[in-house]
């Protein structure tokens, strides 16, 4: 599958083969870019005319490819069904989704059904519902009555639970595999999270720069993966047991480029195992002897490259948090948003509630909490970027204004501008000789080529984004540093490089973060304090093994219960 | 809903409010004197100041203000210097012409919008046409347009009249004064076709320069619809592309072309003056014309709150219509 764009060939998938059986679930896992979801969209047909397609897609004997468009309709009404990352704008907003679900159902009873089977509490009640009334949770239950509407053979569900909260998305996950036990129909579960792969999948398909990596059953190629890249994603995947003393193991580099076709194996240039005949010779996939499913490299190197990059993995030296200046104290912090008159109505919400933290001078705290609990309204508040409605903020130190760093690096950019001038605009009053300095010290802290300052943001890949994004933040160093959820849309491996460079930043420059994030492992690694928070307050506060192995409030301990995990035998 | 249509109620009385008070205070700088050119330039004072004693123009500013609003609140505007009549009556009866015209113009904009704009985005062939007609349909005046096209279609091709709202001599004026609706209730085939051929020149030079922009609006509120992930669903549902676009799309792309067409609405209205004059239909607009020549300030003031009333009236239409087409807008 290639793209034509600006005139150059991108390609998204260098030949792909991959069968799914009936009534079987495939988790097919890779970063962004990886041609995962190009993969899914090529077999609803639902491919951008641009792409200029070689090879088949066979679904239920028709090539979906090349077939008529009433013909691909027909397929998909009636052999197919889809589920797409973001209930929240996947759902036409001015229908009612008895009618959306009915379009495809056919009949009332046959929605009622659906709604029933999907888990959707109400009945009849929740037909006249718009997609605005319902939580995220419901509404992928709706996308998913609507995918099995029609009782397809395969239903294609792309980053389903990416969007949701940890404990939605375990219900959603297991809502998966009883749909598949009862009705039957094969899934292909595409998504970046191995532990969300691992825990209803029967397969597991790794693509890496538009080609399968390994291919095989769940447990055997994750307890002895083939692939170098699928060990990478083992070993820097961010589990609640991994040891908090040791920098996450990760593999370094860039994924391979779209616009590129390297001769030989794709993952060659980042891995440690590659040897000339990797660089010259495209590797095809063959059996693994010690699990029985494929993988494509010459040396089936996965086990040996998990060993080195765990052996590598370097100690953290000491976090030294200080009392005193440079910290934020907040007491009696409350946010709340008012209700809004006239067109668009709402009730006024409490973001925050009597809300007390102190953060010492160059300590990490990690805000846990689920979207609606408030942890990003505290950021937006300390950041300054969102008045209290009452109670305080006070920033110690040197007056200098905390910096942040989001979800999605990619849109906190100026698209215009290069990445350089960013950089350059955050060292204005500095003299003229000392901006370029900074500018080259800071790419260089952060392990960035010096040729990111001349490209904006959108040429570059997401883990560089990610760098460019803390890039801009420390090249001043500020007295704390705000992360919001600066890894949930990143894969194992660049989530594991960002957490490592955190880490490393913080106690090379000094300063203090607060990290907000819905995920407890995560948290538990970078933090030297854990923040629990539900409905506007903190409810649990301690050490991170403490909050981890003793949680003593029941929401902490649902938030543990559901974090995805790769059960291994290892 | 009651809440939101009493809150529009007030701002209506506010906005209708401003414009008597504008209206009423211009007449104060208006050079000459209105009730000498009304009784004839010969005229002797003592005739000239009995007329402005009958008529209350004598007696001081706020009083004849008071005055004025105190007969607009009880339904009147006052008696018209140049008819000699209240100018509640003189409107009454021009109103019913201006009103169809209006009518059938917006009915002409909003179609021929809606469908400039969906034929823009599904149409491959009409895409360049459509291109052309959005740089050149926004640039031109109602005027021109009416000028050009009574010179194709009434002097080069005879298709269509010029003036009038009816040629035939013994059209039926009542029950409503719209002489579609008349035509028909006096069974009258003859007259409605003739009126419809009457109206389709005006009509259009009014229509046109709205039905662009709201087609304008809607073409790339449609093309950012396409782009969005619940068409994306539809697809995968497997619907067919006319269920996508009339079940669904259009009435998603609906909000921003509507807000447009509230405002060229409103600026129809206000074309309708000159229209019109040029066409010779026996509106308010034309009614207007002739007394603003007369300087007959209350005739002026009165067409001037029928149209600002008409204003506000099509700009709550609209907001109404935008709350029935998107469920999360609650009124």
């Amino acid at each position: 599958m290639t793209f034509s764009r600006d005139g150059r060939d991108l390609h998204a998938l260098r030949g792909v083969d991959l069968r799914i059986a009936a009534g079987e679930i495939v988790g097919l896992v890779g970063e962004s870019g990886s041609g995962k979801t190009v993969l899914g969209l090529s077999m609803l047909g639902l491919l951008p005319k641009s792409a200029r397609v070689e090879g088949v897609v066979t679904v239920d004997g028709v090539d979906i490819t090349r077939a008529s468009e009433p013909m691909r309709r027909k397929l998909r009404r009636s052999a197919l069904g889809a589920v797409f990352q973001d209930p929240m704008t996947s759902l036409d907003p001015t229908m009612r989704i008895g009618r959306q679900v009915h379009e495809v159902a056919g009949s009332t009873a046959e929605v009622l059904r659906l709604l029933a089977a999907v888990g959707i509490p109400g009945g009849q009640r929740r037909l006249r519902d718009f997609p605005h009334e319902l939580s995220g949770g419901l509404r992928q239950r709706v996308m998913l009555a609507i995918a099995l509407a029609g009782k397809p053979k395969l239903v294609i569900a792309d980053e389903p639970t990416t969007a949701l909260d940890v404990t939605v998305q375990a219900q959603v996950l297991t809502l998966f595999r009883r749909m598949r036990d009862e009705h039957g129909c094969a899934i292909l579960l595409v998504t970046h999270d191995l532990a969300v792969a691992s825990t209803v999948a029967d397969r597991i398909c790794v693509l890496y720069g538009g080609l399968v990596a390994e291919v095989g059953q769940v447990r055997p190629v994750l307890d002895h993966p083939g692939h170098p890249y699928t060990a990478a994603l083992m070993t820097s995947r961010i589990r609640l047991q991994a040891d908090r003393r040791h920098q996450l193991p990760v593999i370094a580099g860039e994924p391979v480029q779209p616009s590129t076709d390297p001769a030989g194996c794709n993952f060659a240039p980042r891995c440690p195992a590659a040897t000339p005949l990797c660089v010259e010779k495209r590797p095809l996939l063959t059996v693994v002897p010690a699990q029985g499913g494929l993988a494509a490299c010459h040396y089936h190197a996965g086990e040996d490259v998990a060993r080195g990059l765990s052996r590598v993995a370097g100690l953290w030296g000491p976090s030294v948090p200080t009392a005193g200046d440079g910290g934020v104290t907040v007491r009696r912090l409350s946010v709340r948003f008012p209700g809004r008159r006239g067109l668009r109505r709402s009730e006024p919400f409490d973001a925050l509630r009597e809300v007390d933290l102190d953060v010492n001078r160059g300590e990490s705290i990690a805000v846990v909490g689920e979207s609606g609990s408030g942890k990003t309204t505290l950021l937006r508040v300390i950041a300054g970027l969102q008045a209290p409605t009452s109670g305080s903020v006070v920033l110690g130190g040197a007056g200098r204004m905390p910096q942040m760093v989001f979800q999605d690096a990619g849109s906190s950019f100026t698209p215009w501008l290069t990445v350089g001038q960013h950089l350059y605009e955050r060292v204005a009053h500095l003299p003229m000789a000392t901006q370029g300095e900074r500018v080259s010290e800071v790419l260089n802290r952060l392990g960035l080529p010096a040729e990111v300052a001349r490209a904006r943001v959108q040429q570059l890949s997401g883990g560089q984004r990610q760098r460019a994004a803390l890039a801009r933040a420390v090249i001043e160093p500020p007295d704390l540093l705000l992360c919001d959820e600066p890894i949930s849309a990143l894969d194992a491996s660049l989530a594991a490089t960002v957490l490592n460079l955190l880490g490393r930043l913080r106690r090379e420059l000094g300063f203090g973060m607060i990290f907000v994030s819905h995920d407890l492992a995560a948290a538990r690694l970078v933090a030297d304090r854990i923040i629990v928070m539900t409905g506007g307050r903190i409810v649990e506060e301690g050490p991170p093994d403490n909050v981890v192995d003793h949680p003593s409030n029941p929401y902490t301990q649902a938030l543990l219960a559901s974090v995805p995990q790769v059960s291994t035998c290892r | 809903m009651a809440r939101f249509l009493l809150v529009r109620a007030f701002g209506a009385v506010g906005v209708l409010l401003a414009l008597v008070t504008v209206v009423f205070l211009l007449q104060t700088a208006v050079p000459g004197d209105p009730v000498r050119a009304s009784v004839g330039v010969n005229a002797s004072d003592e005739v000239v100041e009995a007329e402005r004693e009958r008529l209350g123009l004598d007696e001081p500013l706020p009083v004849q203000y008071a005055t004025y609003l105190g007969q607009v609140v009880r339904g009147g505007f006052g008696e018209s210097l140049r008819t000699g009549r209240d100018v509640r009556d003189d409107i009454g009866a021009f109103l019913p012409a201006t009103l169809e015209l209006a009518g059938f113009s917006m009915l002409l904009a909003v179609v021929g919008g809606l469908l400039i704009g969906v034929l823009a985005v599904v149409s491959s062939r009409f895409a360049t046409p459509a291109r052309l007609l959005f740089v050149g349909g926004a640039s031109v005046p109602s005027f021109l347009l009416a000028l050009i096209f009574i010179y194709i279609f009434y002097f080069k091709l005879s298709w269509l009249p010029l003036s009038g709202r009816t040629s035939v001599a013994d059209a039926p004026e009542a029950p409503t004064g719209l002489l579609l609706l008349d035509s028909l209730l006096h069974a009258r085939p003859d007259v409605f076709l003739d009126a419809l051929r009457h109206l389709i020149l005006p009509g259009l030079a009014l229509a046109l320069v709205p039905a662009v922009a709201i087609g304008r609006v809607l073409r790339s509120s449609l093309i950012e619809v396409y782009r969005s992930d619940y068409i994306r669903t539809l697809h995968a549902k497997g619907l067919p592309p006319r269920s996508v676009l009339f079940r669904h799309a259009l009435r998603n792309a609906l909000s921003a072309p509507l807000t447009m067409a509230g405002l060229q609405l409103g600026l129809l209205l206000g074309g309708v003056v000159i229209v019109e004059a040029i066409f010779a239909w026996p509106g308010i607009g034309l009614y207007l014309n002739q007394s603003i020549a007369f300087s007959d300030l209350r005739a002026i003031a009165g067409v001037t709150l029928v149209v600002g009333a008409g204003y506000v009236i099509v700009n709550t239409l609209v907001d109404l219509a935008q709350a029935a087409a998107d469920p999360r807008i609650r009124l």
